[in-house]
């Protein structure tokens, strides 16, 4: 085993040093490892290559002299290998410190501190005292987060099972565009491909895993798709008048866009995302909210109160 | 977490990985590096031997990296080839990506060089891992209550909150002993002794509006009063997502009943208002009778309009 990682570190610094393509030849015979038949060096070598692959490093094949039909050589680019980010200045490292920080326990929290290892062997000092923000905790998506990134990046097709409003699982079939945070929980937008339309899908509703395969070809994110304004604001131009007492529903309030002072009462304009939550939210508020408008709100509250009376008679 | 990668290929890793943190930090301690690396001393001092081992073709000391530890402290030469660490996975760019994205929601809006310094550092990151800019978190917690709650715990100092009660839906003004952050399911909490209430509580940090630092006697009571649970047996009559979440249910069927133990009547009256015709409370009945009276009372109002 430790002969293995040996030989592995071994060829990534002789391909890293090289100038020119390195032949299998020049590999077999002067770096150190491998041994035996030359089919069991074929064997090792391809198995290396596979192996550093995975571990995320570039290895290219091209031609020692492209006007002769050589044999194939290898080399890695250091600037490919290494971390790229330019000139950095100690506050720009502490600042990415304290972004890895920032997921401790949670869903990337290994490989965020792996980046930060790295961050800290480019060898700027940080200090992320000077930094005025205190970040909190990103909330734990699962391995789930990493399966949707991925088809983020790739376009791929995400199928899973989702449990709707009325609590039955479907399956959706969603090309997924962006991934966000709020409130502690993880939304996933994407293109809906039944619908093909935009859809947002908070994580944890979604039941069992996620199966990943290639997307539709050539697809494209709509224009004038931004992940920021998915959540906090609503494709709809319905609006609710809703009365509320003074001092009273600050929950209903944070969602208002306009207050208007009626003396006792002030008379709040939400917009409308989702009827059934917004008519549970005024109901939570008993009688110190009153839906004016629109009449389709107001029935659904009547209807629920109507139910209410007679189940509880 | 189970590793992605068989045993040689992860130690490959952490051997790459090693020398440039230890050509950037010569002298440090071999157990530092052990911590930092997440194995212990013998695996790390293995770890260097075999580095200690490699080099470029040849293997001649003249070749060979140049390691010295056996005082405890790591110094490293002859290893520029590898001195510059790795480029980042394209999920080491993600948690980053994200990471920052937070933290600028952390950042007050007057800091606009810091703003403006996460921005492209996002677009750099975003760019070595062909990422689209399709990723975002945002915090929710007010930046002054955070940075007085961390200033109230890093000095052991009282807080005046200003606090949403969601339930009660009031806003108090308590003075509080914070303790600790603590999180459950998902949310993170303030727990701490609250004057106000002469009793300890825990506080979502998320429905704290304002937060300032001030002076309190520290003596607070060791025991805390125990809170009466009540229990409360709930009919479904129509299975929604939105009674399973509010009542953590996993299973809901129609015409069946469960139990729910809850510290505040207040909380079960607004929960079964808010969930309509979904459900019937069953029991307590001064509960079920309030309920009856208050939907009649609101239901006037919106036939005498």
């Amino acid at each position: 085993m430790s002969r293995k990682s040996e030989r592995l570190v071994n060829l990534t610094i002789a391909l890293l040093a090289t100038k020119r393509y390195l032949t299998k030849t020049e590999i077999f015979t002067s770096i150190e490892g491998y041994e035996g038949t030359p089919e069991t060096k074929e064997r090792m070598f391809e198995r290396d290559k596979d192996d550093l692959r995975s571990l995320g490093i570039d290895i290219e094949v091209g031609s020692f002299d492209p006007l002769f039909n050589d044999e194939a050589g290898y080399k890695i680019k250091q600037e490919k290998y290494q971390f790229e980010l330019g000139d950095i200045s100690s506050i720009e490292v502490s600042l990415l410190s304290l972004a890895a920080q920032a997921w401790q326990e949670a869903s990337f929290g290994d490989v965020a501190q792996k980046a930060l290892l790295k961050l800290r062997s480019i060898g700027i000092p940080s200090d992320e005292l000077s930094i005025p923000a205190t970040v909190h905790k990103l909330n734990d998506g699962g391995q789930d987060l990493s399966v949707i990134t991925k088809a983020i990046a790739q376009s791929q097709r995400l199928a899973f099972a989702y449990l709707d409003s009325s609590l039955s699982v479907k399956m959706r079939s969603v090309v997924p565009i962006a991934l966000s945070t709020r409130n502690s929980f993880w939304y996933l937008s994407g293109i809906d491909q039944e619908i093909q339309a935009i859809r947002t899908f908070r994580v944890d509703r979604i039941s069992g895993s996620i199966a990943a395969s290639d997307g539709p070809r050539d697809f494209e994110t709509p224009p004038g798709f931004d992940s920021s304004k998915t959540l906090s604001e609503s494709p709809t131009h319905d609006f609710a008048m809703i009365d509320v007492r003074v001092g009273k529903a600050s929950s209903l309030r944070t969602l208002a866009i306009s207050t208007q002072s009626v003396g006792e009462w002030d008379q709040i304009t939400i917009p409308i995302l989702n009827l059934d939550s917004l008519s549970s939210m005024v109901l939570w508020h008993g009688p110190d909210a009153f839906v004016q408008e629109p009449a389709e709100l107001r029935d659904l509250v009547v209807e629920h109160l109507i139910a209410l009376v007679e189940n509880h008679g | 977490m189970v590793s992605k990668f068989s045993a040689p290929l992860e130690r490959t890793a952490r051997l790459l990985d090693l020398v440039p943190y230890i050509s950037s930090h010569q002298g440090v301690s071999l157990k530092e590096l052990a911590k930092l690396f997440k194995v212990d001393e013998s695996q790390m001092t293995s770890d260097l031997t075999t580095l200690w081992m490699c080099g470029l073709p040849g293997y001649t000391p003249l070749e060979l990296m140049d390691l010295n530890f056996e005082s405890g402290f790591v110094t490293i030469h002859n290893a520029e080839t590898l001195s510059k660490p790795r480029a980042i996975t394209f999920e080491e760019g993600v948690a980053l990506v994200l990471g920052l994205d937070l933290l600028r929601s952390a950042i007050s809006p007057d800091r606009s060089d810091l703003l403006e310094r996460i921005e492209l550092l996002s677009q750099r990151l975003a760019g070595l891992i062909k990422l689209p800019s399709a990723l975002s978190a945002t915090s929710v917690v007010n930046q002054e209550v955070s940075g007085a709650i961390a200033d109230a715990l890093k000095s052991r100092m009282g807080l005046q909150i200003t606090y949403h009660s969601l339930y009660r839906d009031e806003i108090s003004t308590r003075i509080i002993f914070p303790i600790e952050i603590v999180e459950s399911e998902g949310q993170l909490y303030l727990s701490s002794y609250c004057y106000t209430a002469s009793d300890f509580r825990e506080f979502r940090i998320d429905r704290i509006q304002g937060a300032a630092v001030q002076v309190v006697q520290r003596e607070i009571p060791k025991k805390s009063v125990q809170q009466s649970r009540y229990t409360c047996t709930i009919k479904v009559l129509t299975p929604t997502r939105a009674v399973a979440e509010r009542f953590k249910q996993s299973e809901l069927q129609v015409n069946t009943a469960f139990d729910f133990e809850t510290y505040s009547f207040q909380w079960i009256e607004r929960s079964i208002m808010a969930s309509g015709r979904a459900l019937s409370l069953q029991s307590p009945p001064d509960v079920r009778n309030s309920i009856a009276v208050m939907a009649q009372t609101m239901l006037d109002r919106y036939k005498a309009r």
